[in-house]
């Protein structure tokens, strides 16, 4: 599988608290679904944090006939 | 003049010179038209006798010749440039010399505001009904792109309006920026190339196309129908941030969203980093909350397993003490006590319970056993 990206690995981590809420899961899988959160978390913030504010130009031809 | 065929044997055969006069003929009797188009190749020089320019469907590119009088031109003191919308009075002729076509112009007028807002109007109706700005058509924005693209003027204050909005609302985005020419007869194209152009770049998940307010005129490059085809055809989600408020181009309405202002423009394509990372926070805690929860829960429920545990010897206890005071009960019930309670009496003779007189005989002593109590007696008689 590949990294999903922040937006899927937050919708998880949110479904994953949603259905720990909700009291349904069972010891096992509430074990796991928390070690697979915590996984997301991780990830998010690390995508957070890892992203680095950059501004570039587009490198054009400069065009010699203005209008 | 006549046209005047050559014979060979039974072909007839045109001169070159006599076929350009026939067509030219021909052609001269076509009425006088007005031709609309965009001014090209406009090619105008002192000591020519005419001035040349290539008229341009601005849909299809397709090109017609004209030639007017250089005297009318200067005439009429337009100041024209390549690019600009015209209407050309003229009729078709043909320059004989080089059996080249094109339309003689009597007059040329600039294309006008109203025209202008009708032309708009019409394309306006035509790409709606080719269903360019149907709102099933709009792509969702990606709430977090890796890369977001940013068309703009070369004026600095758009330009920079739009990038602060976004840094301050999201320090960590990535943005890439294509300055353009967003005003003049050239504008369309030069937005429509920088649009292309940044959607080739890597990465790009969202393009913003800005530019301030400005006039009507000013706007009508983002109401050009190849940049409306462009913007429609554009690979990435693309936000207008265009004008202000009041002003509707049609790159609002074929665009994915549309901004009335930078700030808005950034909402649209950032998340804001404080609540974003807040929202985060808040996961994990509830993350840690479900799953203490869930522990909790399991842990509530052993103990009340081990509770039942403890409880059940003692509770079998008060079972059978429960089943024997029942049954004591019932026994009670069964016992003569009750019977001798309501005037009854055992009578017994050395310990046996008699139930006939044929078992005594005058003398006998017998004992009764009264509801209270009892006494010893005698027989006297049996009957």
């Amino acid at each position: 599988m590949s990294e999903p990206t922040f937006e899927e690995a937050q919708r998880e981590l949110e479904g994953i608290v949603q259905r720990l809420e909700s009291g349904e899961a069972s010891l096992d899988e509430a074990i796991t679904l928390w070690e697979r959160g915590e996984e997301l978390y991780r990830l998010c913030s690390t995508k957070l944090d890892s992203a680095q504010g950059r501004i570039e130009e587009l490198a054009r031809r400069v065009e010699a006939v203005k209008p | 003049m006549k046209v005047e065929a050559i014979e060979y044997g039974d072909r007839r055969v045109f001169t070159v010179s006599s076929f350009n006069r026939g067509i030219g003929d021909w052609l001269s009797r076509l009425p006088t038209v007005w031709v609309e188009g965009e001014v090209t190749e406009l090619r105008r020089q002192a000591r020519w006798q005419s001035v040349f320019l290539t008229l341009k469907d601005p849909t299809d590119g397709a090109c017609l010749g004209v030639t007017m009088a250089r005297g009318q031109f200067d005439a009429l003191r337009l100041e024209l440039v390549n690019g600009e919308r015209v209407h050309v009075f003229g009729r078709p002729e043909l320059f004989e010399a080089r059996g080249d076509f094109r339309l003689r112009a009597l007059s040329i007028e600039r294309f006008g505001l109203g025209d202008h807002l009708a032309a708009l109007e019409r394309l306006k109706r035509k790409l709606a009904a080719e269903g360019l700005f149907a709102p099933e058509r709009k792509r969702a924005l990606p709430r977090l792109p890796r890369r977001i693209g940013l068309v703009t003027g070369n004026d600095a204050a758009a330009k920079r309006d739009v990038l602060t909005a976004i840094t301050s609302r999201f320090p960590p985005a990535r943005i890439l920026v294509a300055e353009t020419y967003v005003q003049g007869p050239r504008a369309a194209t030069a937005i429509a190339e920088a649009l292309r152009e940044i959607c080739e770049a890597p990465e790009i998940e969202v393009v913003v196309l800005a530019r301030g307010g400005g006039s009507f005129e000013d706007l009508l490059p983002f109401s050009d129908e190849r940049l409306v085809r462009a913007l429609a055809a554009c690979p990435v989600p693309i936000v207008s941030a265009v004008g202000h408020e009041q002003d509707t181009p049609l790159s609002d309405l074929v665009a994915d969203a549309r901004a009335s202002t930078p700030t808005a423009a950034a909402r649209l394509v950032v998340p804001d980093l404080a609540e974003l990372t807040a929202r985060l926070e808040r996961s994990r805690t509830a993350l840690g909350r479900g799953t203490r929860g869930a522990l909790d829960r399991e842990r509530r429920r052993l103990d009340l397993a081990r509770d039942h545990l403890r409880r059940a010897p003692l509770l079998l206890l008060e079972r059978r003490r429960a089943a024997l005071e029942h049954s004591a009960g019932r026994l009670r019930a069964l016992s003569p006590r009750a019977t001798l309670e309501r005037g009854y009496a055992i009578v017994r003779a050395a310990g046996e319970i008699v139930r006939s007189s044929s078992q005594l005989a005058s003398g006998t002593s017998v004992d009764v056993e009264l509801g209270t109590g009892g006494f010893g007696a005698r027989v006297e008689e049996t009957r």
